[in-house]
């Protein structure tokens, strides 16, 4: 039987009313996931993934106009447009599990194993009951060894697997969870998606999760739902042949001697305390002028603390540092919220404007050239994480920045974005700007790089061009086949 | 040195150094206080190590000699002369009652900075918490939110900071620096908020059951055995401390001494933290 059942389901969030048509989210949906299946939903940011799954989750239904049907566990949710609270509260919570992209935001407790206890507390659970679940639990996701740790101490992917085994821990038939992965890096990734297979083939939990980068989740399928285009993969050999005419035009800026590079590092060591380990130690590096140049490495080799020392936000404790475009420079964190501060996406753009000296002209243009126009009366916390990302960087290009440091830029970006953030990155480049990046995407350093170096254990391993980095790398490379790349070619 | 408490139910630290601060506190006489001061020290050495308590010690010390020093200076009561400063007499039994006032204070002192290594929030909440569901809960979101704040608001200046290109070129554009940094710090925790709103209502948080809570800790054999014994020891040293205290004086002269048994309850209560890390330490010898 099915255990999800949606037919012909539309969707239009509460507006001004003047084409209830267009402003439809979702339109005429219709699903069937069988119990037992892992469901892939993909489509491009924005395309009502995450209105979709909330649709199926009562406690967190969104408010609005419905037409169609909605049956979850066999239970109707939505009859003919109208909401029927046909399920119980306390079976909603526990057999229907949900979770989000951000990692933090959904923590509430302080300690591990209490986070995991919130549910069970919240039914009602007896203490015996509770004991054996989080042990159950725990040891099947693998968190025994950091139960006692603070929620706050952990990394982003420890910290959403504590989130999974909040839910689990419920003993939920069905999982819904709503890109669980665009916040993290590809090892976490990795082994969030590996758990979440378990939690599906072992325990036989039927498992229905939105993701704009469906290739990580190929392997575990059963069912694939397409919402949207996401675009088709294209080969590392074609994009290569455009990109060598490039780097062959870039290799007489990469050899010639620069007189003033934009950043020269040596010997850089830094720590965050003065009993803390060095993170960094020995750093050489040297960011030429005009150029774009990536940073890659695994995770906690320091890659975001070297752009935060190059910033000078950070002050290295020994070695040299010279930032020649100190003065005009603008950084991209790592989360674009820490930038936000205005009620709607147009403001946000306008609030430098008179300081930074440009033109009502040009914030227009760059809501176009990112693709935000029809998002410019929105709040920027109501875009997606994608969006975010973009807006922020957007806000950092009209200061006039001649250097732009960019911590993960492309971190939440679905392939088109990617491909676009890709010919914005090449656009600062040609106009003489300068750009240094830390990604864990390969596909987007390969693409976008003039040079690249590789961190590893507070050193920099070494640095080259792109063509040759990536051709003497076995381990460190990018892949064969990408959407990225299919969205560039 | 590892805190012997911590393979305890917190309730047995918990009544302890609470028994141990209230006698501490209450009863001023030299041999107690001697003997509280002495129950500190070792305590302290036990569940902090003997590094942290020098340091405390330390600090602890001068305050404990200006106690001593103000009383002999400003209180002239006592029958033993000491020295004589013009038509001004220093009596030995105000320097005595100074002394003892000063080791009570270091003794408090010391028995707080244990209390505070033996009961952290986990231990006070599993005490506290099943007084107080709702209470539990929210301390632990605001132990949780609040170190959460501090780094944001750290991570917003250093973004802000970062971006040169848009940098305060006045005085006033600085302060509105300032001010920006508040409100994206609000913003962000209020973002934060309706999330993590929907993430506890998605497990049930407010679902209509009665809550519970969920007890990390378990009061076993020994958890009794220890809180039996410092229960017992307490109700002991009640008469026996009411009597070597009625019948002391300090003035005029420094007299009416209980007899050594008198004294027996509180020795044994300030051997307790030590006789648990010594048992500790026999055991792994």
């Amino acid at each position: 039987m099915a255990i999800v059942d949606v037919c012909g389901f539309s969707f239009a969030y509460p507006g001004d009313g003047a084409d209830r048509d267009a402003a439809r989210v979702l339109r005429d949906v219709t699903l069937s996931v069988e119990e037992g299946s892992f469901c892939v939903l993909t489509g491009p940011t924005g395309c009502g993934k995450t209105t979709l799954l909330r649709s199926l989750k009562p406690e967190l239904a969104p408010v609005g106009e419905r037409a169609g049907h909605v049956d979850v566990l066999g239970i109707p949710l939505v009859i003919d447009g109208g909401t029927a609270d046909s399920m119980a509260p306390r079976d909603s919570a526990a057999l229907i599990g949900y979770v989000m992209q951000d990692p933090d935001a959904q923590i509430v407790c302080d300690t591990v194993w209490h986070e995991i206890a919130f549910g069970l507390e919240n039914i009602g659970m007896s203490q015996d009951a509770m004991r054996r679940r989080i042990a159950e639990v725990a040891h099947f996701l693998g968190i025994e060894p950091w139960m006692r740790a603070n929620t706050e101490t952990l990394s982003g992917g420890q910290k959403q697997l504590v989130n999974l085994a909040g839910v689990l821990a419920l003993r939920p038939r069905l999982l819904l969870l709503d890109e669980p992965t665009a916040q993290l890096d590809p090892n976490a990734r990795r082994l969030f998606l590996m758990a979440l297979e378990r939690v599906n083939r072992e325990l036989g939990i039927t498992v229905i999760m939105a993701t704009h980068a469906p290739e990580d989740v190929e392997r575990m399928a059963t069912q694939r739902v397409e919402m949207g285009p996401i675009g088709e993969p294209g080969k590392r050999a074609d994009v290569e042949r455009a990109l060598l005419t490039r780097w062959g035009s870039r290799r007489a800026l990469l050899n010639g001697s620069q007189p003033v590079p934009a950043i020269e590092a040596q010997e850089v060591f830094f720590r965050y305390e003065r009993t803390a380990p060095w993170v960094l130690r020995g750093v050489d590096v040297r960011v030429r002028q005009g150029s774009v140049h990536a940073f890659v490495g695994g995770n906690g080799c320091g890659k975001s603390t070297l752009l935060k020392v190059l910033s000078g936000i950070a002050k290295s404790q020994r070695g040299r540092l010279d930032n020649a475009l100190r003065a005009s420079q603008a950084m991209l964190p790592q989360d674009p919220k820490t930038l936000f501060v205005c009620d709607s996406v147009a403001e946000e753009l306008d609030e430098w404007r008179q300081r930074c000296g440009y033109a009502k002209a040009d914030e227009a243009k760059m809501l176009e050239r990112f693709g935000l126009a029809a998002h410019a009366a929105q709040h920027p916390y109501d875009l997606s994480g994608g969006q975010q990302q973009k807006l922020a960087f957007a806000k950092l290009l009209l200061t006039g920045a001649r250097l732009l440091l960019l911590d993960e830029p492309t971190k939440g970006l679905d392939a088109q974005a990617c491909a676009d953030a890709v010919r914005i990155v090449r656009g600062l480049a040609d106009e003489g700007r300068t750009v240094a990046l830390v990604t864990h995407d390969l596909d987007f350093a390969y693409a976008c790089a003039d040079e690249v170096s590789m961190l590893f254990d507070g050193e920099i391993a070494c640095t080259q061009p792109t063509g040759d980095f990536f051709a003497e790398n076995l381990v460190y490379r990018p892949n064969e086949e990408s959407r990225l790349f299919g969205a560039l070619l | 040195m590892h805190n012997p408490f911590r393979t305890y139910h917190p309730a047995v630290a918990f009544s302890y150094l609470a028994c141990a601060i209230v006698f501490s506190m209450a009863i001023m006489q030299p041999v107690y206080a001697a003997l509280s001061l002495a129950g500190a020290v070792a305590c302290s050495c036990v569940t902090r190590g003997v590094r942290k308590t020098l340091r405390t010690l330390g600090g602890v010390a001068v305050l404990a000699c200006i106690a001593a020093a103000a009383n002999v200076v400003f209180v002239a009561a006592g029958s033993t002369e000491l020295l004589r400063v013009g038509a001004r007499a220093f009596y030995l039994e105000s320097l005595v009652y100074g002394v003892c006032s000063g080791c009570m204070l270091a003794s408090v002192l010391l028995w707080f900075s244990s209390y505070a290594a033996c009961m952290g929030s986990d231990a006070s909440m599993a005490l506290f918490g099943n007084v107080a569901p709702t209470v539990t809960l929210m301390v632990s979101q605001v132990l949780h939110l609040v170190p959460q704040f501090v780094a944001r608001g750290r991570t917003i200046v250093a973004s802000q900071d970062a971006v040169t290109s848009a940098e305060a070129r006045t005085k006033r554009d600085a302060a509105s620096d300032r001010l920006r940094a508040i409100s994206v710090l609000a913003g962000w925790g209020m973002e934060d908020g309706l999330v993590r709103g929907d993430a506890m209502r998605a497990r049930g948080y407010g679902c209509g059951m009665r809550r519970t809570t969920y007890k990390r800790y378990r009061i076993r054999r020994a958890d009794a055995a220890v809180f039996a014994a410092v229960f017992a020891l307490a109700i002991a040293n009640v008469p026996c401390a009411w009597f070597a205290v009625s019948g002391f004086s300090f003035y005029p002269a420094l007299e009416g001494f209980a007899p050594l048994w008198a004294y027996a309850p509180y020795v044994l209560l300030m051997a307790v933290a030590p006789a648990l890390a010594l048992k500790e330490w026999w055991q792994w010898r």
